[in-house]
């Protein structure tokens, strides 16, 4: 796949939201000499609707490059274009919500005062400055700190504030640098969960992290840099599939059945090619679970509380405006109700070719959730009752002592 | 017009948050009553007067001015190093509009602290001239507490004809040897000046005063101000004046004599209608002393009343806010390309240099940096540095003088009138010409810069 063939899976030919060609940014020190060359001939587009993930370490050259697509740096040489202008046409940032990778925000503002001052910017008028300030201090969990001032609150609900103002204007097109920098891990899904639900409403984003995770679980798209340099672009299917092997996942069988289907496998694939486990769950889900518990158990928290639906001018308009939908966004990561998927060893086979495309679809269409939202799966709930109850107060005073 | 309102109210909140006015509001209140407290007046009118409101109105303007610009400065450059600025300039709003509504911010703060400090100075003068004995008093609502106009004689344009008188010199004689034209006509100039302005022993000078149409100023008594310095000063010196007033045609004539100081200013009444039918005051000195006497360009003045001390007041205070205003557009426009200290540090130092302008009026006036010779007047070759020096200096000069043109604390303290037309010159030079030439570079900087780092 060539660098500028970007067309992202579909294949129906969507606009270009950001074009960018031969970007190339050298910083300069002060007697005009180059000092570092932060960012080097990129080039890639990003369509309506997309989620583009910038990936890459700590200095690859991803902020610089989400710094010039905003005007706040410019271009040694190169050509950006953010729906179809420059990047300092002021008109075209009434379409444009930012959030940096560090709060950057008024100290001596509240959350209201903080959200009322953005909103003017965008010349919004005053009750409909009111009525989104509230929906947005509700969606980030924050209507109960909107009198404290934005000095005085911790990194996580200053993300929170900050991710609030991104969307004061309901852009069409939100560039997020670090969104979960700061958050908990509850915090870490409900932003995903809102940019899922913003790509949904025909938003375009751009996420800028180092975290795998992040990216992973909510981008269509990704360029990987390193260097200044973009090493690797695609969508998550392309540059993660491993064509050649598959994974089966089935609740704990009987040991003569799971000899019987090995019996199966073992006519075309070789023993050794062949391993069975039982899946792990990873971290995050395991947390939330506990988290969601304590919380069905009740505990009042002074800091920042979940997040709750997605604000409504937000949703307007959408096909997503279902109650059903609704339901999905936040509040299921944030209620305690959430059904839990019985626990499921994994047949994992490599190298078999002989089993066809349509047995493959057979087989997975009934395993894995449409949604790009990993669905959690966990352990019967008898055996692993006493290490969640155990974690669940661990965390439960971890939450309230943090917040 | 919202956005630019949104960026000077978070000026404005910054500035309550950060308890900036809280702090200056008490300094000020502060200044404005202890000063007058420890520093005792001498009973008079005139000491009265020097203290409250001369004392006062300095402080304030001192204290405001620094304030702005330290303010300025910072609110813009901290914004920037602090990347709070890159929140602001990715929103649908122009660099121009972020920079003249802090700069809508900082004035509007200036507006209601000047407003606060002139509250208490006027309270202060109305209870504290209650002490003054009534002779004094009297003195008082006649010559500080007024607003007069003041009259002055035409002063020529004496470069423009020393360099007539040079050039038609020239056209009949070689240029004198190891003497440049620049110092010529320096000298003829210096000439012209004492000419005109120096009274030798038993000599008599007139002046003829505009002093105003005739139908303004008819009944009214008029006030001379004026001052003469000896050749070598001498505070303690006395010198015995004669003085006549009025047209001899006329035959409406006021005589007086007395025994006045030197180098200070003197006022002292005279009848009204002693004007001629074209509104001219003629005034005759004779200087009957063994010593010649010399009046400065300013050293003569006719005053009458055209108003009263409030809205005189006002105005004065309304030159001070155009001032800050200026100030206020200086710091930002340092600010956009400087770091703070830097800024603060350099936007200081231009206000010393333009409050210190005797370098620059030197430099015009002897043609150059190079040093004459106080005996000879003799000037060394013109060097590139001095046909440059001038230049520079005249139009550094020339720009201060729009905003040093006007000395509002000064009128005050006299009675002089600062009128409407006083305060929309100043309005015009000062907060059109001078902030408007400050904000034009300010902005044009800022649209230009790069607002976020590597690194922020």
């Amino acid at each position: 796949m060539s660098v500028l063939d970007t067309n992202a899976g579909g294949g129906q030919a969507r606009e270009n939201v950001i074009v960018v060609r031969g970007l190339t940014k050298v910083f300069k020190d002060f007697w005009n000499r180059p000092k570092a060359r932060a960012v080097d001939s990129v080039n890639f587009e990003v369509k309506r609707g997309e989620v583009f993930g910038l990936l890459g370490p700590n200095g690859s050259g991803k902020s610089t490059t989400v710094k010039m697509l905003l005007g706040l740096l410019f271009p040694t040489k190169g050509h950006i274009e953010v729906f179809g202008h420059s990047p300092r046409h002021v008109a075209t940032k009434s379409r444009i919500g930012y959030l940096p990778e560090e709060s950057y925000l008024y100290r001596y503002l509240d959350s209201d005062e903080t959200l009322d001052f953005f909103g003017n910017l965008f010349d919004i008028p005053p009750a409909e400055r009111k009525q989104r300030s509230e929906q947005l201090l509700e969606m980030v969990g924050l209507s109960k700190a909107r009198r404290r001032q934005v000095g005085e609150f911790s990194k996580g609900m200053q993300r929170r504030i900050g991710l609030a103002q991104a969307l004061i204007n309901d852009p069409d097109l939100v560039i997020l640098d670090e969104p979960t920098a700061g958050l908990d891990p509850l915090g870490c899904r409900e932003v995903k969960d809102l940019i899922l639900a913003l790509a949904r409403r025909g938003k375009t984003v751009i996420l800028s992290s180092h975290l795998l995770s992040d990216v992973e679980d909510v981008c269509d798209r990704v360029v990987i840099y390193y260097g200044g340099k973009i090493q690797a672009m695609g969508t998550l299917k392309e540059l993660l599939a491993t064509p050649d092997a598959m994974r089966i996942t089935t609740p704990i069988l009987p040991r003569a059945t799971v000899e019987k289907v090995l019996e199966v496998i073992r006519r075309d694939v070789a023993e050794d090619k062949v391993r069975i486990d039982t899946p792990t769950q990873n971290l995050e889900n395991y947390f939330l679970q506990v988290v969601n518990k304590a919380r069905a158990q009740e505990a009042d928290t002074s800091g920042a509380t979940s997040g709750n639906r997605v604000a409504e001018y937000l949703r307007a308009g959408t096909a997503e405006n279902s109650p059903s939908h609704q339901a999905r966004v936040l509040d299921r990561l944030t209620r305690g109700d959430e059904p839990i998927a019985p626990a499921a060893p994994v047949v994992q086979v490599t190298d078999v070719e002989s089993l066809s495309n349509k047995k493959l679809e057979q087989l997975t269409k009934h395993e894995v959730p449409p949604a790009p939202v990993p669905t959690p799966s966990a352990p019967p709930e008898k055996a692993r009752q006493a290490d969640l109850n155990k974690a669940n107060e661990k965390l439960s005073s971890l939450l309230n002592k943090d917040k | 017009m919202r956005r630019i309102l949104a960026i000077a109210s978070l000026t404005l909140r910054a500035a309550f948050r950060y308890r900036v006015v809280l702090v200056m509001a008490l300094l000020l209140v502060a200044g404005v009553i202890v000063l007058p407290l420890i520093i005792k007046d001498d009973g008079t009118a005139r000491g009265f007067t020097q203290i409250i409101l001369t004392y006062t109105l300095a402080l304030t303007t001192t204290l405001l001015g620094f304030a702005t610009l330290w303010l300025s400065c910072g609110i813009l450059a901290r914004e920037i190093e602090e990347a709070q600025m890159q929140m602001v300039v990715v929103k649908p709003i122009a660099r121009w509009q972020i920079w003249i509504g802090k700069w809508l911010g900082i004035v509007a703060l200036n507006a209601m602290l000047i407003l606060l400090a002139g509250a208490a100075i006027y309270t202060i003068m109305q209870v504290r001239a209650r002490n003054l004995t009534a002779k004094e008093q009297t003195i008082l609502q006649n010559e500080v507490l007024v607003a007069r106009k003041v009259a002055m004689e035409d002063t020529p344009d004496y470069e423009q004809i020393s360099r007539d008188l040079i050039r038609e010199r020239l056209q009949h004689e070689a240029p004198p040897e190891g003497l440049s034209i620049p110092a010529l006509q320096t000298i003829i100039r210096e000439q012209l000046k004492s000419r005109d302005q120096l009274v030798q022993p038993n000599q008599r000078r007139i002046w003829t005063i505009q002093v105003g149409p005739p139908s303004e100023v008819r009944d009214k008594p008029m006030t001379i101000r004026v001052r003469f310095d000896p050749p070598v000063p001498d505070l303690g010196e006395r010198f015995m004046t004669f003085w006549e007033f009025g047209d001899l045609a006329t035959k409406t004539q006021f005589e007086t004599n007395f025994v006045m100081p030197s180098e200070a200013f003197v006022e002292f009444p005279i009848p009204p209608n002693l004007i001629n039918d074209k509104g001219e005051l003629h005034i005759r000195f004779d200087n009957r002393n063994e010593k010649a006497l010399l009046f400065p360009e300013d050293g003569m003045q006719v005053m009458y009343r055209i108003g009263g001390f409030g809205g005189n007041f006002a105005r004065g205070l309304g030159i001070v806010f155009c001032w800050l205003a200026l100030l206020a557009a200086l710091g930002l426009a340092g600010a956009t390309f400087l770091s703070f200290p830097v800024a603060a540090f350099c936007t200081i130092g231009v206000l010393i240099l333009s409050m210190s302008t005797g370098t620059l009026k030197q430099i015009i006036e002897e043609n150059g940096i190079v040093a004459v010779d106080p005996n000879t007047g003799r000037v060394e070759e013109t060097k590139v540095v001095n046909t440059l020096a001038v230049p520079v200096a005249r139009g550094l000069l020339n720009t201060f003088n729009l905003a040093r043109g006007f000395s509002p604390i000064d009128n005050l303290s006299s009675g002089r009138a600062i009128t409407w037309t006083d305060l929309s010159q100043a309005f015009f030079q000062i907060c059109i010409l001078l902030s408007g030439g400050l904000a034009a570079i300010g902005i044009a900087i800022f649209t230009r810069r790069e607002l976020a780092t590597a690194t922020k």
